[in-house]
């Protein structure tokens, strides 16, 4: 008995102090290649470059936009406007009406005059039964396809097929793309033959103004919610991405804002449904091409900017987290062929190790320390001054990362420009470990749970105005 | 092992200093944060100012410089090369050659040049990126001893379009070929552009013919790859070189067994009026070839009527897209090979005549 508590009190001790160490010198060891990365990138990306490609007569590549929709009522007729509005040479924007049981369709067919139209689709990917084609008389190259309700991955798919153009761009309905978001990206594709795929940074559209499909105030949501939701926003793509970039091992393409080559992901059979398409079509691009030996590149850039709501209520926050939680269990599992396998190199050993290790067992051992370090404490067995410092060194190492993700936002693209919004964010950062973070472990936690479900959850959105 | 560090007699001082060590860097972070937006706001501010004083000096001005301050920061640097750089854009003559001037005054290139060589190799390519934008002869030396001893390959694509810029003649272009041929293939879209710069500056200089002559000698020339070749076809189309129109039928009956080569030569044929190969193009074996002639047929397909409706059947879906929109706009032959289409039993051509008639309608 006294044997099996001193293992238990010494496994609880090395378990959380080892987590603990290992995960934030991950995070802080993301950030300092993202600061690598996010100073050449400063120095790479000009505006010449994009001139020439608005100004040059072929010195694009045309793309697909295509807005997977189901229930967007809302936010389509802004957003597909707003879509239209691009600096871009050519493309087609594509929205497809996943089944919708609101007034997307008519309002589309309303706002934008969509006639039937006899195009035939490709029959590339799979994808649910088609129930009507619908082109624009007022804008050629805008498409609407209603179909059966078969989700997103499965709407995404129905775009692929109708899609004229090598290379297409996903976007959620309920996001809008800054006018030179598409240039940027897809510039990518003019400059590098491996380049399969690429995203830009999601930024939280929730506290700015926007006026004409445009966003031209950006400001801190007023509400602790939406405003640490920037913050974690930040932390992931411009701490987080970008430092995974430069380990050439990306595992995930917000499914928000994401530029594919479409030979590619016809390749890999399409998206695949389930309710984390996202990471898991990347997962698989990466082993079609490590098995294949196809020379590719994954990308994040952090210039291309999408705008997007996040929820504003703690209901839809924890759906949406618990819907993303799901969705990496599923990826991992479906991909698991992926984990510890030297076949995939560094996609393995560090992108999908840190799915697994980090973002997967972590809650289960951060929720095992929130439990065991009290317990232990209570019955004498755990130091308090030592247990006091451990918490002390945690937080003040973990508002370190956040800050240190707010100044690579502002080394560079200095999106937020109040001084308040600026300091607000840092405060947030240390405002995080006092019942957020906790609030997010707990629907982390019952993701794991119940990771089998594939319910997407209903999801509420504000007018664009 | 954790006993053994928390009862190591400095265990918790070193603990406290590290806790004091993290809020410090933490204040200082936030400290940071505050006094680097002011300045990059005050920067930014000041470089806006410079950019709109310059770009009024050179066009109004006869001496600039008098006007306006040396520049000393690298953000001054960089507000009069962009202004600059944008002057040379939109003008010519006298104006152009004041914005000129001012680099040499100002020293702005002899700055850049001195950045090209810089250690860290994207400085580097910002600076030939600058460079290459002024469009000066005199940075054709440079930029060729500067591509000698590049070693990073990110920066030697950048000297090629900087070179690519300010050709002179055949010889240049046989040089930037070799180049290209000697670097790993970067996109069709680079090289494309590397040819289209160049054919443009010819162009201006009228001095087209130098572009025939180069496309003659290269089209037999082993040590030019032969997707170089493809691509300096495809800028002949973009920049529309009448003078490569004679080379093409040479190049198409040169590469038989090229498919891109074949297809870029149709098109680029095509786009200067000549319409000579598309009945054979329309017949050949790779889709790309029948591809490039398709997306063309409409221009002349009152005779090639059989050829276009026989591709509605084609098993490349944009082959049966286009065969069908081609014969869309091909008067009354070609709709009523619609017609025929749509309502014969093939599934697929039905399908797309039924679109292309819908389409000819509206």
């Amino acid at each position: 008995m006294t044997f099996l508590l001193w293992l238990s009190v010494h496994f609880t001790q090395y378990t959380v102090f080892f987590y603990f160490l290992a995960v934030n010198s991950v995070y802080t060891l993301l950030i300092i290649f993202a600061l690598r990365d996010i100073i050449r990138h400063a120095h790479l990306a000009t505006s010449r470059a994009a001139r020439r490609q608005l100004s040059g007569e072929f010195y694009y590549k045309p793309v697909s936009i295509i807005v997977p929709a189901h229930n967007e009522g809302t936010v389509i007729v802004q957003s597909v406007k707003a879509l239209l509005n691009l600096h871009y040479p050519e493309f087609e924007v594509i929205v497809v009406n996943d089944g919708s049981t609101d007034d997307t369709l008519e309002k589309l067919r309303r706002e934008f005059s969509l006639e039937p139209s006899k195009k035939p689709l490709r029959l590339q990917v799979p994808h649910e039964r088609v129930l009507g084609r619908y082109k624009s008389a007022e804008h050629p190259g805008l498409f609407v396809i209603d179909k059966v309700n078969g989700g997103k991955a499965d709407a995404i798919n129905a775009g692929i097929n109708a899609s004229a153009y090598p290379i297409f761009c996903s976007i959620d309905a309920d996001s809008l793309l800054e006018p030179d978001a598409l240039l940027k990206s897809s510039k990518l594709f003019l400059e590098d033959d491996e380049l399969i795929a690429t995203g830009g940074i999601i930024r939280v559209l929730n506290g700015c103004t926007v006026r004409n499909g445009s966003v031209t105030d950006i400001k801190l949501p007023d509400t602790s919610l939406e405003a640490l939701q920037v913050l974690e926003y930040t932390r992931a793509f411009l701490s987080g991405r970008t430092g995974w970039n430069a380990l050439k091992s990306l595992m995930i393409i917000s499914g928000a804002f994401g530029v594919f080559r479409k030979d590619m992901v016809v390749a890999v059979n399409g998206y695949r449904r389930t309710v984390g398409e996202d990471m898991d079509l990347i997962m698989r691009l990466h082993r079609h091409c490590r098995e294949k030996n196809i020379p590719y590149k994954i990308l994040f850039v952090p210039d291309p900017v999408c705008w997007t709501q996040a929820p504003f209520t703690l209901g839809a926050l924890r759906r949406q987290r618990n819907r993303w939680h799901r969705g990496m269990i599923d990826a991992l599992l479906t991909n698991r062929e992926m984990i510890l396998n030297p076949k995939y190199g560094a996609a393995s050993f560090l992108g999908v190790s840190y799915f697994l290790f980090v973002e997967l067992l972590g809650p289960l051992i951060e929720l095992f320390g929130y439990i065991s370090v009290p317990v232990l404490w209570y019955f004498g067995l755990l130091d308090t001054r030592f247990m006091v410092m451990l918490m002390l060194l945690a937080v003040l190492w973990g508002v370190s990362i956040n800050i240190s993700a707010v100044v690579l936002d502002t080394y560079n693209f200095r999106r937020y420009r109040r001084n308040s919004d600026i300091l607000r964010l840092c405060l947030l950062g240390a405002g995080e470990f006092l019942g957020y973070r906790q609030i997010m472990l707990v629907e982390r936690l019952r993701a794991t749970l119940t990771f089998r479900r594939t319910h997407w959850g209903a999801q509420v959105r504000k007018v664009i105005r | 092992m954790i006993e053994h560090i928390t009862h190591s007699p400095r265990f918790y001082e070193y603990v406290g200093w590290a806790v004091l060590l993290l809020a410090a860097f933490n204040i200082f972070q936030v400290a940071y944060l505050l006094w680097n937006k002011a300045r990059v706001d005050r920067s930014e501010r000041r470089k806006d100012e410079l950019k709109r004083l310059a770009a009024t000096a050179v066009v109004t001005s006869l001496s600039p410089a008098d006007l306006l301050p040396p520049p000393s920061s690298e953000e001054e640097y960089a507000a009069y090369a962009e202004s600059i750089a944008s002057v040379l854009d939109s003008f010519e003559g006298e104006i152009a050659e004041r914005a000129a001037g001012l680099l040499v005054t100002f020293g702005i290139g002899a700055h850049y040049r001195k950045l090209a060589r810089s250690r860290a190799w994207y400085k580097r390519c910002n600076a030939v990126d600058i460079l290459a934008v002024f469009r000066l002869e005199e940075n054709r030396d440079f930029f060729t001893e500067l591509l000698r001893a590049e070693p990073s390959d990110d920066v030697k694509y950048r000297i090629v379009r900087g070179l690519s810029l300010i050709v002179r003649g055949a010889e240049d272009l046989g040089e930037l070929a070799c180049m290209l041929s000697g670097l790993p293939y970067l996109t069709p879209k680079y090289t494309e552009d590397v040819f289209y710069n160049a054919i443009t500056r010819l162009k201006a200089a009228g001095r087209e013919d130098d572009f025939g002559v180069f496309m003659g000698r290269i089209m037999r020339d082993d040590r030019v790859r032969t997707l170089i070749k493809r691509d300096c076809l495809t800028a002949c189309y973009a920049a529309i070189c009448e003078r490569g129109r004679p080379l093409l039928k040479e190049y198409y009956a040169a590469h038989p067994g090229e498919p891109e080569i074949l297809a870029a030569c149709v098109r680029a044929l095509a786009r200067t009026g000549d319409f000579t190969l598309l009945p054979e193009a329309l017949r050949h074996p790779d889709w790309r070839v029948r591809l490039a002639a398709i997306k063309n047929a409409h221009l002349c397909c009152e005779d090639l009527t059989p050829e276009i409706a026989a591709l509605l059947s084609d098993p490349n879906y944009h082959l049966r897209l286009n065969a069908a929109l081609a014969l869309a706009r091909a008067g009354e032959r070609g709709l009523a090979a619609l017609r025929a289409a749509a309502a014969g039993n093939d599934r697929f051509a039905a399908d797309i005549a039924a679109y292309a008639l819908e389409q000819g309608a509206a």
